[in-house]
């Protein structure tokens, strides 16, 4: 993705304060120290932070805060942990420890992620320790995975929001939106739709109000942004079948396979060859902040846009993947043969110069055509196949009882567990839940093949309404998401896919296109997708009429109008708010950034998204570049499988 | 203009600079008060003077005795508050730079006295300062660093938080230490306080990590001071010689004998970063560059107060300051100046007396116009004196009058800055402050230092002046209002209310507080209401015990914490049952509950749904706790319990027949692990049968199919998978000839393949009939054999297949076949 220049939120800049804030706190604590961190947090602060630096910056040595106390050689400790209870206890448990130890007269600094919480403080209170540590935070809400994906990388964010019912991360999400909007003025309009998604808009009106309490001396900070159009929510309650349907484009199913944990992947050695030969840039860097080496023939690879051929691929079906190998590897070839055609000195020189990049290329084409046959291995392999037929036949809505002889097999041949229920909760959200019959069946068949301890599971999906009865669910508007109706209204399920050339999003699912992307549409691509609707076949891109409509300025924009119908068939309350500010300001705030011509679309999906919706994003974005950019933020990143180990016993 | 004193009447020369003292008030206290007896300290920025009377000193006897207190007093001597004081010994007194006056005793307790009105807050050093005792205190702009007993330092560095730290060990315990020093954070290279100790004839340099001897043979020193940047250390050795030396120790800056020999100064402080100050009594030296000094006589004790810019002097009769002269007022009123600025002050005296002169003036300067214009500004801003200040201004406005282009701005907020300055230096208020301390201190604080004088009336009006917030110091007033007023409750409510009415950004909650703290539990629920922010009225009502309403509030804020917070607050306080009461109809409540104690506490989640009647959940907790169990019989007891309690539930049926049966599974597969030298328990049904047929169980198997009533399909699968892994391929054959496979034989022909036998796997193309030949063909390409396909084709006369074939046919055998059977379907 190209670097967003000027237009709207600077994710860069972000990924700045959150180094600095970090190396701010260890500057704060005199001298060497060790730091002791909540696993949790490795991966995220990796993202920004290579441990080389933190040495510079005095850090001897990390620990878990998880392990049990070590033999600590300095005298400062810092503790730097998500503010859970857990972690609390964990940290007074390790002062306790040492209290008890004679000789270690330790100084204890603790830093809360992403704030100090009063849970904690009196946690650390009523153990006694209070006194003894000094407490700080280090507000770490976004992090910037690419230049165009923010990510809070609330792992559990799912589980709580839609099992447990812990709306923290709404909370945190609405910090994080907030601090966007003091730096950049308010999004002049919040769209959304969900009823947690509504819960985050109070939130964020309700932190609007605070903050003119808390800061009401600067007048500019809370105008409607003039470089931002639009804020919109998007729940991840209202499109369950999405994300349980299996991803189709490179990286989807790089995660789908191989799980991507904060952009990086953790591959056997034996399919992208051996570390020590490797020199790419991306790849080789050692992850920062893990304590030991990685154990045996396992290597990390970062998987993100410094790998230009990752940023080529990513995003495509994974069908054309090959291909696009094939065609770099022949131009590498020639890249490489052009050492013959090199006569002069300076041609050998040129040559030179070259040969760096060259190598890293090799490299990283080393890597995925590696990656790309072990994903081929699997997508090859019968139970893949047989699960993505009985998932597409479930989506386009054929007789669903016509593919349960085929998820009864699958059970029967031992498949993945993840794997037979995302095929079950796929039929439970399409058909409104499942007979009460066909579900006794298979919950019967599953408990005896997998084990009994699943009923636990049956619960778990029971409650965040993925696996249901259909005596169970209750039809209302706005009560469940109704694929049935929706999959003509949005067109769904388009048959022609073009993977080579895509003319739609729904080429991220060979066939299906996210139902939370055509919502999305519902609003920044009215005229495609009305068009797409009715003809069936959409002119292209065509969205050159809305270019001109000049709907697109500021709060004039049209909203959800026009699919008031689909909404109606979407699960959770609709939102549309227009954050106005007083004309002055707002004028002021204009003639200061200047009219844009592009503005910037903010994506926030609540509950986490996946990758193939960020590729259905992008791919919009690409369509509508020049007048507008997408930006996405997510609470984390998901995929079918998180969904169903939330509810997972195991 | 009679009275007019030359701006120069007050200036001296150092070498070749020059100094000045300008007094600020006069007559400070009556002439019979003794302020020898006294410690004085003076908070930065002109702020307020703290007087403990000196112990050591007899006090001639006047009768009643009064009790001890802390005294506080404008500069211009008015009293601001007295603190009595009983707590005993007192072994540091200094002010922070936000005017907190810290009071430290002799054993280790601090109080910091925040708002000048007496309330405080109060820590206590630890680090063994009950112990040892404190001995002195040195204080910094945030922070102080005590000397304890055993001749160690603790450092404190913020009041909000406090955390005393033991700096590193010098290791003095038999040393003496003649005099010490810090030096702030933020003037040293680690940004942490570093300590200055003079010992022997050396300095050790102490901060947290360690203690370094900086080798010096010119001590000992009996005083030791730092310049207000940070950059110079001044002191005194015992033979009367001051010295300063920049504070690394490198460099030599100026020596000075004060011929006082062995008569130790009384005080001993930096007048700005250029000079240094003593004082004996009534005798003072300022010692400027170049070690050339100044001297002054006086009637009284002098004591000194230390600013960035300058020191000022405090007598009984008097409060001066003395300041190295700006330059820029140097440049103007320096006898002889010809300096532009100078003549353009100048012209306005010719002006003001109609000389055409005047003109001639403006145009003698004219290229350097602009220049002097805004040297006349910024010299306006270093007066004291009114009529000099109007002076430099009419110059300056004179002046830009002539300029064609020149930007007012800085000459407006000069205005305004100095009506500022003029209005707080009023010996009313008393807060003598330069233009420079004022830039430093900000008009924020400023503002807070008036609030804590009680002049809201003031603060209000400079705070519209200088278009700042007024919104604190509305709440401050509220909040004296609230303590000192003696109406009613719904009056003085009310007339808050009505003040406060319509303006932006009031913290209700912080006058509640105050409502609160001063037992005015109603007057401060009526105030709470009006507070915008649900999350700040919650610790308050925690508080004060409305336990139900801090609960909602804090559900209203969103903030989880918050809740949480409420929660923990809560669970400690009530009885269980009345806990769950009030959690029960608060869904985010019960949820965060019971997520939490999902984590950390199973057994109120147990009784939250036992209290709730959610009977199934409650079940469910006993079956998560069985799992866990490593044990087999408490394993099985939990099932058997989990089981009898779903079993009374209609909905849960199918979960209760299910948990039978796995307590039943358990029991066979403890029985079989005696048996078999394998592992079972933990398995499912179908991986116990799976396993079972593996190792050649069969009987077993046959059994456990019954007892679970596993239907024919699915067992067929398992045997299959079974026989596969065991690669049993006889048997395979044998059992796919004795009946007819009801889940067809294509699973039989892949999982065959799969394990890489094609011969086995061939044998059931043919049994695939239900299938088009295509596939089959399509089988028998899969196990190698291209002939069988080749037949497969010819079934159905397919010509281009048969070409296909033959293409891949890479035998010679087969490649002949293959053309005979071309050859065969080839229209003759």
């Amino acid at each position: 993705m190209a670097p967003h220049v000027g237009i709207g939120v600077d994710t860069a800049q972000i990924k700045e304060k959150a180094l600095g804030d970090l190396l701010g706190i260890l500057e704060g604590v005199r001298g060497k120290k060790t730091l002791i961190l909540d696993q949790s947090l490795s991966g995220p602060i990796g993202l920004f932070a290579k441990f080389s630096v933190l040495q510079d910056y005095g850090v001897d040595k990390i620990h878990w805060l998880r392990d049990p106390p070590a033999d600590y050689t300095q005298k400062n400790i810092i503790f730097l942990a998500r503010c859970t209870p857990r972690n609390a206890q964990l940290i007074s448990g390790q002062v306790k420890h040492y209290a008890k130890v004679p000789g270690h007269d330790f100084d204890y600094s603790a830093f809360f992620v992403p704030r100090r919480t009063l849970v904690c403080e009196k946690i650390l209170e009523e153990e006694g320790v209070v006194g003894d540590i000094t407490i700080g935070e280090y507000p770490l809400y976004f992090i910037p995975l690419e230049p165009d994906l923010l990510s809070l990388e609330l792992e559990q964010s799912f589980q709580e929001l839609y099992l447990h019912k812990d709306y923290s991360s709404v909370f945190y999400a609405a910090k994080a939106l907030m601090d966007m909007q003091q730096k950049y003025g308010l999004f002049p309009r919040i769209l959304g739709k969900g009823n947690c998604a509504r819960k985050l808009v109070d939130a964020l009106i309700r932190m609007r109000g605070e903050v003119t309490v808390d800061d009401s001396l600067n007048p500019f900070a809370l105008t409607p942004s003039s470089t931002i159009e639009n804020l919109i929510i998007i729940d991840r309650e209202i499109d369950f079948v999405t994300p349980l349907l299996t991803q189709l484009t490179y990286e989807g199913l790089i995660d789908e396979i191989c799980g991507i944990k904060n952009s990086k992947v953790e591959l056997d050695a034996s399919i992208v060859g051996n570390p020590q030969q490797n020199v790419n840039a991306g790849s080789s860097s050692t992850s920062a902040t893990s304590p030991t080496s990685q154990p045996g023939n396992k290597r990390t690879v970062i998987l993100d846009s410094s790998d230009k051929l990752y940023e080529d691929l990513r995003d495509t079906n994974f069908a054309i993947v090959g291909n696009l190998l094939n065609k770099v590897s022949r131009r590498l070839q020639a890249d490489y043969e052009g050492r013959h055609q090199a006569k002069t000195v300076t041609e050998i020189k040129q040559f030179v110069s070259k040969l760096g990049g060259l190598q890293a290329e090799h490299q990283s084409l080393r890597i995925h055509t590696g990656l790309a046959e072990e994903i081929m291995n699997h997508t090859r392999s019968d139970l893949f196949n047989k699960s993505l037929e009985v998932q597409q036949n479930l989506a386009a809505c054929g007789d669903p009882s016509s593919q349960h002889e085929s998820i009864e097999e699958l059970i029967y041949r031992g498949a993945n567990i993840e794997q037979v229920l995302r095929l079950l909760c796929i039929e439970s959200c399409v058909g409104n839940g499942l007979r009460p019959k066909d579900l006794e069946f298979f919950k019967r068949e599953i408990l005896q093949a997998y084990g009994y301890h699943h009923i636990l599971t049956f619960d778990g999906l029971e409650k965040l309404n993925l696996l249901q009865s259909r005596n169970a669910v209750q039809i209302a508007p706005n009560a469940i998401t109704s694929y049935s109706s929706l999959r003509k209204l949005l067109r769904l399920i388009v048959d022609e896919v073009n993977e080579h050339d895509p003319d739609d999003i729904s080429y991220v699912y060979s066939g299906y296109a996210p139902l939370s992307v055509r919502l999305i549409q519902c609003i920044i691509q009215k005229q495609y997708l009305q068009m797409s609707a009715k003809g069936g076949k959409a002119p292209g891109a065509g969205t050159g009429a809305e270019a001109s409509s000049g709907y697109l300025i500021g709060a004039g924009s049209t909203g959800w109008k026009g699919s008031e119908e689909a909404l109606r068939h979407v699960k959770g309350k609709t939102i549309d708010e227009i954050q106005r500010g007083e004309d002055k300001a707002v004028r002021a705030r204009m003639i200061l950034n200047g009219q844009n011509e592009q503005k910037m679309a903010v994506v926030f999906f609540l509950g986490g998204c996946t990758y193939t919706e960020i590729a259905a994003l992008r791919f919009i974005g690409k369509q509508q570049e020049g007048r507008r950019k997408i930006l996405i933020a997510t609470t984390s990143i998901i995929n079918g499988n998180k969904m169903i180990q939330a509810a997972l016993s195991t | 203009m009679a009275s007019l004193t030359a701006p120069t009447a007050d200036w001296e020369v150092v070498a070749d600079t020059f100094y000045r003292k300008v007094q600020l008030y006069t007559a400070l206290w009556d002439a019979d008060f003794n302020l020898n007896d006294y410690f004085v300290r003076g908070a930065p920025y002109g702020g307020a003077l703290a007087l403990w009377k000196d112990e050591s000193k007899p006090q001639p006897y006047k009768g009643h005795q009064s009790k001890p207190a802390i005294e506080m007093y404008s500069s211009s001597g008015r009293l601001i508050r007295k603190i009595p004081w009983d707590k005993g010994s007192i072994r540091g007194l200094g002010w922070s730079e936000d005017e907190k006056l810290l009071v430290v005793t002799q054993d280790g307790m601090v109080r910091c006295y925040y708002d000048l009105q007496g309330d405080f807050t109060q820590f206590s050093l630890g680090n063994g300062a009950e112990d040892f005792g404190v001995l002195d205190c040195r204080f910094w702009g945030s922070g102080f660093v005590a000397l304890l007993g055993n001749q160690r330092f603790v450092a404190v560095s913020r009041y909000d938080e406090p955390r005393p730290r033991l700096l590193a060990d010098p290791h003095l315990a038999d040393a003496e230490i003649h005099s010490w020093t810090l030096i702030p954070p933020n003037y040293t290279l680690s940004r942490h306080v570093e300590v200055l100790v003079a010992t022997g004839s050396t300095i050790l340099v102490v901060d947290a990590s360690d203690s370094q001897d900086q080798v010096l043979q010119q001590g000992p020193f009996s005083h030791i001071t730092v310049s207000p940047n940070g950059k110079f250390v001044g002191l005194y050795t015992g033979e009367g010689k001051v010295w300063v030396i920049s504070s690394d120790f490198q460099e030599n800056h100026s020596e000075y004998d004060t011929g006082m020999g062995s008569n130790l100064p009384l005080d001993f402080a930096w007048c700005g970063n250029s000079s240094v100050v003593l004082v004996w009594e009534d005798e003072v030296h300022m010692v400027g560059p170049h070690g050339v000094a100044l001297r002054y006589y006086y009637d009284s004790r002098v004591h000194l107060v230390p600013e960035i810019d300058g020191v000022r002097m405090i007598t009984t009769e008097s409060c001066e300051f003395l300041q190295k002269v700006p330059d820029v007022t140097e440049s103007i009123f320096r006898i002889g100046s010809t300096s532009p600025a100078s003549v353009l002050v100048d012209a306005i005296d010719q002006l003001e007396q109609k000389s055409p002169k005047a003109d001639d003036n403006i145009q003698l300067i004219r290229p350097q116009l602009a220049e002097a214009v805004d040297a006349c500004v910024k010299a306006a801003g270093q007066e004291f004196n009114v009529h000099w200040q109007k002076q430099l201004l009419k110059a300056a406005s004179f002046g830009k009058s002539v300029l064609e282009l020149y930007s007012s701005d800085e000459f407006v907020e000069m205005c305004e800055v100095l009506r500022v300055l003029n209005a707080v230096r009023y010996y009313e208020v008393g807060l003598p402050i330069t233009y420079e301390q004022f830039l430093r201190l900000t008009p924020e604080k400023l503002i807070q230092r008036l609030l804590n004088r009680q002049h809201h009336q003031l603060a209000l009006k400079i705070s519209e002046y200088l278009r700042l917030a007024t919104e604190k110091i509305y709440i401050h007033w509220a909040c004296m209002k609230v303590r000192v007023s003696t109406d009613d409750d719904d009056t003085i409510c009310r007339s808050i209310v009505t003040k406060l009415n319509g303006k932006h950004g009031i913290s209700f909650e912080e006058i509640a507080r105050t409502a609160y703290e001063e037992g005015r539990g109603r007057l401060a629920t009526q105030l709470l209401n009006y507070e915008p922010r649900a999350g700040r009225q919650v610790p308050l009502l925690l508080n004060m015990e409305e336990d139900e309403i801090a609960l909602d509030k804090a559900i209203e804020s969103g903030d989880t914490d918050l809740v949480s917070y409420v929660l923990m607050n809560l669970k400690k306080k009530h009885p269980l049952a009345n806990f769950f009461r009030i959690i029960n109809n608060r869904p985010v409540a019960s949820s965060l509950i019971e997520s939490s104690a999902r984590e950390q506490d199973r057994e109120l989640l147990k009784d939250m749904y036992y209290q709730d009647d959610r009977r199934a959940d409650g079940a469910f907790v006993i079956l998560r706790e069985s799992l866990e169990q490593e044990n087999f019989s408490a394993k099985l007891e939990k099932i058997k319990l989990s089981t009898k309690v779903l079993g009374d539930l209609k909905e849960h049926a199918l979960e209760a027949k299910a948990m039978e049966e796995a307590a039943k599974l358990l029991q066979i597969q403890e029985v079989y692990e005696k048996d078999l030298p394998t592992k079972f328990i933990g398995l499912s049904v179908n991986e116990t049968i799976l396993d079972l047929i593996r190792l050649g169980y069969n009987s077993r198997a046959a059994k456990i199919k019954s007892e679970f009533k596993v239907p024919e399909k699915r067992f067929w699968w398992l045997k299959l998978r079974g026989l596969v892994a065991k690669r049993d391929w006889g048997e395979i054959e044998e059992w796919s000839k004795t009946k007819k496979s009801p889940i067809g034989w294509e699973p039989f022909f892949n999982e065959c393949l799969a394990a890489r036998n094609s011969k086995v796997a061939a044998l059931f193309i043919p049994k695939c009939t239900h299938l088009p030949p295509a596939d089959r063909m399509d089988m028998w390409i899969r196990c190698g054999m291209l002939v069988k396909a080749g037949e497969e084709a010819v079934k159905v006369k397919d010509i281009n297949a048969l070409e296909a074939l033959r293409a891949r046919s890479k035998v010679q055998s087969e490649t002949l076949e293959l053309d005979r059977m071309m050859n065969q379907l080839k229209p003759k």
